[in-house]
């Protein structure tokens, strides 16, 4: 009798196992990706403006019959900017979800705590806004990498900003200001290496916290160290604080930063103090004539009605990256994660996007889309952000 | 010197506001051993209130003033309702700590899902251009929170000492259950203390906004700074708020410029250390003896 029970049981456990492997995802199934970000507190516009992008290009190519035949369902998460929530996420879209692609994140922290995930699950993510994340980097001890990124990213950025600053405007003593977090304190390590190659040390190097408003002593003591630019990397408020701040204590010095320095909240909340703030773009919402770049302007406005993108370059790359990925299954015939990297890695068809045109985007040494030529200067002016004046 | 002076200023300002955030928890403390945990949550709510109603929506500055004050009023009286009362009817020494963080947590949460996650400028109503003395800027809002801030303190102070019901809420302080059997309505000198704080608590909202900026999360880091300086200066001590304030003001403002960015918080906790092993009840403190 005992072995009776012991036998059905046994055969239910079989049937079980078995419908349950049938619900494996096969063809006509939506493509399910993740995207995270984040959508709540002060880098809240950056998340929002990506997943804006991201959802723009799903629902056209959703329109357009969607990718093989099936669509794409976008998985969201809120990280709300927290490090320890970036893994969680990461977890329940890898192990939960069971998604075949990753978008995002926003926050460099968020994505060193997350990244690793995604190469244990071997499941191809692209980071599309954070640009201190490690991603090149990871290859010493990951080889068999599945992060990519399309974002000017910190090597990137502080070479242009020192480059602008130093070669461009010929300023001779550059003060570094950067935020207490990993993005800022990455960046700054990174513009003092560029500046170091120049064979100059910084006259003086501050620091400040997320949520600071009262810069004045920051700035003084760049002031004093007789510094004539500042060199900032944090994000839109507290680089708002630091303009705001130099109104008060009356000195003229210009502002040359990382891309964060064309959030809407920094933007806004410096107003005519924000003028002049230079900092690299993969794309400038004025600057826009014709070509893609339009039509997915019009299309952005079209469906999100905001006069302004609140921030354009997390738009747009949020929607680049989903054409990439688009493009990479198409090309692997399979959201295999191993077939969709290597298609990422070996682009047959070029691809032009918002934010530039990209031969071979990738390759199996370099996971960086963007370099020096796809990104140019912009310029805060009167409340926008515009081309750099020729 | 300029540059002295220049720090100094900003330190006092950034005094007072931690000062006038620390005597809200002062105020309900010293009437029922408890005070709201959510203080700064309660100055966000202020301030989202000033910028919808005075920026978005040009109502005039007073009216707007007002509006906030009537918010004050009925979040102070929702808060006692649902987190203090039952706490201090139950007994319980400790669910009032609890009780009021959920309360601030989901403000904060209904402020994000129904307003915004964003940071706002809100236009100080005396204009955003410095004063500018020799080489010293002041922002006219900086003038106006220490004043306004020196003001609120001393008038409850005073009223507290000159009035009749002012003393009843130091006799409920001194003495809970002697100043009920003197004829002292107890819960409602609790419950004035609560509106009271929670008034002030918004009216700081609107006159931090102009430096911080206004969004759901301006009122998190200025309410835990806050208590430290109320702990400093003793949580029973209404000047000794401003005391407090002062320490840690000019502190973050000298060690940031004269010995490292990085450490502007380290001295202000450091004392705040110092005061709870050397002086546990706070610089102007009475050492109360419990009986058991």
């Amino acid at each position: 009798m005992k072995k009776n029970v012991l036998a059905k049981l046994m055969g239910v456990a079989l049937i079980i196992v078995t419908v349950a492997t049938s619900f494996r995802p096969s063809a006509g199934d939506p493509i399910k990706v993740g995207v995270y970000g984040p959508f709540s507190g002060g880098s809240a516009p950056m998340g929002l403006s990506m997943r804006n992008g991201v959802r723009l290009a799903v629902s056209e190519i959703n329109a357009a019959g969607g990718v093989m035949g099936r669509k794409i369902e976008l998985v969201e998460r809120d990280d709300e900017a927290k490090n320890e929530r970036g893994g969680q996420i990461m977890q329940e879209l890898l192990f939960k979800e069971e998604v075949s692609a990753i978008l995002g994140p926003i926050n460099t922290g968020v994505a060193d705590a997350s990244t690793k995930y995604s190469n244990e699950k071997k499941v191809p993510q692209i980071i599309n806004v954070a640009a201190g994340a490690k991603v090149n980097d990871l290859f010493a001890t990951t080889p068999d990498n599945y992060i990519f990124r399309i974002a000017a990213n910190d090597y990137v950025q502080s070479e242009m900003i020192v480059r602008e600053a130093l070669q461009k405007r010929k300023f001779k003593k550059p003060a570094l200001l950067c935020d207490d977090t990993n993005y800022g304190q990455g960046g700054r390590a990174k513009m003092e290496a560029a500046l170091a190659k120049r064979k100059i040390t910084p006259t003086s190097v501050g620091k400040f916290k997320l949520k600071d408003t009262d810069m004045t002593a920051q700035l003084q003591e760049a002031k004093a160290a007789g510094a004539d630019v500042l060199l900032v990397y944090g994000i839109g408020p507290e680089l708002a604080a630091i303009a705001n701040n130099l109104e008060k204590i009356g000195w003229k010095v210009p502002m040359i930063g990382g891309w964060t320095l064309s959030m809407s909240n920094f933007i806004n909340n410096a107003g005519k103090n924000g003028n002049g703030a230079t900092m690299p773009q993969t794309f400038i919402e004025n600057g826009v004539v014709n070509g893609k770049a339009a039509k997915f302007l019009a299309a952005y406005k079209a469906t999100y009605k905001e006069k302004n993108i609140p921030v354009a370059v997390a738009a747009a790359q949020g929607y680049d990256s989903v054409y990439l990925l688009k493009m990479a299954i198409e090309q692997a015939g399979s959201t295999d994660g191993p077939k969709v990297k290597a298609a990422l890695e070996n682009f047959k068809k070029g691809y032009t996007g918002v934010t530039g045109t990209y031969k071979k985007p990738f390759s199996a040494t370099d996971h960086e889309a963007i370099h020096e030529t796809n990104v140019m200067m912009g310029v805060v002016k009167d409340g926008i952000v515009v081309p750099p004046i020729k | 010197m300029e540059q002295f002076i220049q720090l100094l200023i900003g330190g006092i300002a950034q005094g007072m506001i931690y000062a006038l955030v620390a005597f809200g928890y002062n105020i309900t403390f010293s009437t029922s051993r408890s005070f709201n945990f959510s203080h700064g949550n309660f100055l966000m709510l202020g301030g989202v209130v000033g910028l919808i109603l005075y920026i978005n929506n040009q109502i005039p500055f007073l009216a707007m003033v007002l509006a906030v004050v009537l918010v004050g009023l009925l979040m102070g009286l929702i808060l006692y309702k649902t987190s203090i009362e039952p706490s201090l009817k139950s007994k319980s020494n400790y669910a009032w700590i609890l009780a009021t963080l959920a309360f601030g947590i989901i403000l904060k949460n209904m402020v994000e899902v129904f307003w915004s996650t964003d940071d706002f400028r809100f236009d100080s109503p005396l204009g955003n251009a410095p004063i500018r003395v020799m080489d010293v800027g002041v922002l006219p809002q900086e003038i106006l929170i220490i004043v306004v801030a020196l003001c609120i303190v001393v008038a409850v102070e005073s009223f507290k000492k000159y009035t009749i019901f002012g003393k009843a809420i130091v006799a409920v302080s001194e003495d809970k259950n002697t100043a009920s059997l003197m004829g002292i309505n107890q819960q409602f000198v609790i419950l004035f203390s609560f509106l009271l704080s929670s008034v002030i608590a918004c009216l700081a909202g609107i006159l931090v906004a102009p430096i911080t900026m206004v969004g759901a999360t301006m009122g998190t880091v200025l309410g835990v700074k806050a208590y430290a300086v109320s702990i400093i200066g003793g949580l029973e001590s209404g000047y000794g708020v401003l005391l407090g304030g002062l320490i840690i003001g000019l502190s973050e403002a000298f060690t940031a410029r004269y010995i490292s960015t990085g450490y502007k918080d380290a001295p202000g906790f450091l004392i705040l250390i110092l005061v709870l092993l050397f002086l546990p009840s706070g610089i102007f403190g009475k050492t109360v003896i419990k009986k058991v």
